[in-house]
């Protein structure tokens, strides 16, 4: 991955100028609030109706989806790759692993948004959504973002 | 990490495994009921204090992701 030559403050840029409905989620997220996480990737959860926006938006830094609009609505997720990989997801509800089911347009109507570069700005869920959507996997690094997202909250603003 | 012995690929490969294996619906909910320790929080905390001390804006803290990112992958054992 030749993650020094990826523009990100282009790649937020896009992604605010095109309008699609897109949340920063995962580890990136966690990041961007002040929790020091190594990642690789970049998590979305985008709208269902702004996959094809979302991905003529990124196509400038070289990226491209690994399924069509179409096949990512009926799976629910796809993956935008290149030397860059991000991940998207697009369902409009996603149940938690252990029953939750949360809804984007919940999500979205309580996002925040975070200056990712000078005057870029992405959206991010709430605290407490950014937590139920480390509820979706359900693996071991899950739980302990979860730790620290709870460690951030006590913490305050 | 300066220091340290290298981690070689077939033990980062089970520790990989490990954390992102998936649990069962009670496993999660198990591990959400049992609270921080006064100990691991006090960590965590300190830990995101000095992250956000240091790198104050969203902006910084995703810039060194990257770069933190880059090192690690450069210092990782190749196949």
């Amino acid at each position: 991955m030749q993650g020094s030559e990826f523009d990100e403050a282009a790649f937020f840029q896009a992604i605010a100028a095109s309008g699609a409905r897109a949340l920063l989620i995962g580890r990136r997220a966690l990041v961007a609030l002040g929790i020091p996480v190594l990642t690789a990737d970049y998590d979305f959860w985008l709208h269902i109706d702004d996959i094809a926006t979302f991905n003529a938006a990124v196509e400038p830094q070289g990226l491209f989806p690994t399924r069509t609009p179409d096949e990512a609505r009926g799976r629910g997720r796809y993956v935008l790759e290149n030397d860059e990989r991000v991940d998207v997801l697009v369902a409009r509800t996603v149940p938690t692993v252990d029953g939750v089911r949360v809804a984007f347009e919940d999500v979205w109507s309580r996002r925040r948004t975070l200056e990712a570069a000078a005057g870029i700005t992405v959206a991010v869920p709430a605290l407490d959504d950014l937590i139920l959507t480390k509820r979706f996997g359900g693996r071991p690094k899950d739980l302990e973002d979860i730790r620290l997202l709870e460690a951030l909250r006590r913490e305050g603003p | 990490m300066k220091g340290e012995a290298p981690v070689d690929r077939a033990t980062l490969e089970r520790v990989r495994a490990l954390s992102e294996r998936q649990l069962s619906p009670e496993e999660v909910r198990a591990a959400l009921a049992v609270p921080l320790g006064e100990a691991e929080e006090e960590e965590s905390r300190s830990l995101i204090r000095w992250f956000r001390r240091r790198y104050p804006t969203p902006a910084e803290r995703l810039a060194y992701a990257r770069r933190a990112y880059l090192r690690w992958t450069a210092a990782r054992p190749r196949p």
